[in-house]
């Protein structure tokens, strides 16, 4: 529990900053912009207490910082790391999409001769099996930040810390919305 | 080992009963051999090896019991699943031999047909008399029957099919310890050495291979045991399936979340007290004392003299705070904190 608590106070500790922050840079903010606000450092703190040790949380941080107007944000939020995690990220991502669409060519044009093929009871099964699995991974690989340019074994072990991770998350933010809520009964 | 006394008169009448007594028993036998694969293909060493008996033997335990209770003088027949006695004794060395053993094999025609009738005895009870446990294919075993001259002819026929069927089983447990230690090694050892497993491809792309898929069998079971709901489903796509819908579930949950905060609150700097205290609350308290002091100051950069400064004033409240309800924390006058005004 150790471990994780510090991830908890290491979360909570860069959220707060993280609204503060969003809050000093608009005053007036509908709700929409506040709930994006919200999970926005929410999420970006979520990564960033990871400190760049695991792929998806560079990834979750590139992916907030594409866009100029939370660029900012999660740039203060970060201060020296962002720099770091930033470069050992912006490297991997371009080459996996040129493969994946080689991939789908290829596989269409073996597909139709392998039907022809497996004429077998077995082989079919264990055919379908491993569409459905790869199917699934590819519905995984697009949830998990930054999953498209992993393997199947760093992807599994990304999830495994993702869902930690997640699961801290979800605490801390209910926990502080209930006393929100008991703070301010309206 | 207990002799009965006598046994040499009694061989004398038993021969007549020897072709009756030797073909119940190899129905015995063959009721035996049955019951046992059925017990053993389950599986493992049971901790309580009297109760699995008791399973094994369901409504005949009673009259079992009755039979070894009986006041004869003379053994009572029990002519066993020694095997499974002796296996189970080895794995956990309670039974050895439940009753006190005396290689006299039941010489009454009376106690042979009771015994026809009720094949295994229970071990699960010590019990105090003296029964013959006619042992078939141990060699401890065999060498007290063959003392004796009733013995010889019927547990020869029972010998062979029994240890015929124990070597399957060692062969059995023994494969299956193998696979183990292999799964093992492979989720530990940074560099894989995998030996070859039997009757399977030996070249280095099909090792690669397997040791690739045993890491990923290593990883989808912490995933499953992660995933609540998820141990008990066999198979990769369905597990897959849990996984993406925890990970969907917790992503909607911190959406719905950061809503409801926004609509709680019309600005967004909330009230730093009830951030720290919710914290207090959600955490262990063993944590706290040691902890690094929050360092959530307003306009403040994390700077590590700065929390000194205020770490001790604040180590007070937050000894005040572990164990109280959040509430009251807030409620309490903060002479550094300014509330913000949240409505």
């Amino acid at each position: 529990m150790g471990a994780r608590s510090s991830f908890k106070l290491e979360f909570l500790k860069k959220w707060a900053l993280g609204l503060k922050i969003c809050s000093s840079l608009a005053k007036d903010m509908s709700f929409l912009e506040r709930k994006k606000a919200i999970k926005l450092s929410a999420d970006v703190a979520m990564a960033s207490a990871r400190d760049g040790t695991t792929c998806w949380s560079r990834a979750l941080i590139a992916n907030a910082s594409k866009q100029d107007d939370k660029k900012i944000i999660v740039r203060t939020m970060l201060g020296s790391e962002f720099k770091k995690i930033t470069k050992s990220s912006s490297s991997g991502s371009f080459k996996p999409e040129k493969r994946v669409r080689s991939k789908k060519i290829l596989r269409r044009s073996c597909a139709i001769t392998r039907i022809r093929k497996t004429a077998t009871k077995r082989v079919l099964a264990c055919s379908i099996a491993k569409r459905l699995v790869k199917k699934r991974t590819q519905v995984l690989k697009g949830i998990v930040p930054g999953g498209e340019s992993m393997d199947e074994v760093s992807l599994l072990e990304e999830t495994l810390d993702y869902i930690l991770s997640l699961q801290a998350q979800v605490d801390v933010m209910r926990g502080f919305a209930n006393t929100q809520v008991l703070s301010n009964p309206k | 080992m207990e002799r009965i006394p006598g046994s040499g008169v009694r061989s004398g009448n038993c021969r007549d009963n020897k072709q009756e007594i030797s073909v119940e028993i190899f129905q015995i036998g063959e009721e035996i051999r049955r019951l046992m694969t059925e017990n053993l293909l389950q599986e493992a060493p049971r901790p309580e090896t009297g109760s699995s008996f008791t399973a094994l033997l369901g409504l005949p335990e009673n009259q079992a019991m009755e039979l070894l209770n009986s006041p004869e003088s003379y053994d009572s027949p029990a002519i066993l699943t020694a095997d499974i006695w002796r296996e189970r004794g080895k794995d956990q060395k309670t039974l050895s031999y439940p009753f006190n053993c005396s290689p006299t094999f039941p010489s009454n025609a009376a106690l042979v047909e009771r015994a026809a009738r009720f094949s295994i005895f229970a071990a699960a009870q010590n019990s105090p008399q003296t029964s013959s446990v006619p042992s078939n294919s141990s060699e401890n075993s065999l060498k007290l029957k063959n003392e004796t001259t009733d013995s010889e002819s019927n547990p020869t026929i029972l010998n062979k099919n029994q240890i015929s069927l124990k070597r399957k089983e060692r062969q059995k447990k023994g494969l299956a310890k193998k696979s183990k230690n292999m799964g093992d090694e492979s989720s530990k050892l940074p560099y894989v050495h995998v030996r070859a497993r039997r009757g399977h491809a030996t070249d280095s792309h099909s090792l690669a291979e397997r040791a690739r898929r045993e890491k990923i069998n290593a990883r989808m079971k912490l995933l499953q045991e992660l995933v609540p709901g998820c141990s008990k489903i066999s198979g990769t796509a369905l597990v897959l399936d849990e996984i993406i819908n925890h990970v969907q579930s917790l992503q909607r949950e911190v959406e719905f979340l950061s809503m409801r905060l926004a609509a709680v609150n019309s600005r967004i700097d909330f009230n730093l007290d009830s951030l720290l205290a919710a914290e207090s609350g959600s955490l262990t308290d063993g944590n706290f004392p040691g902890m690094v002091m929050p360092s959530m100051w307003p306009d403040v950069p994390v700077n590590g003299t700065r929390r000194q400064q205020h770490h001790n004033q604040h180590q007070q409240l937050w000894h005040v705070d572990v164990g109280r309800d959040n509430h009251n924390f807030i409620s309490q006058p903060n002479s550094l904190f300014s509330y913000d005004s949240t409505n």
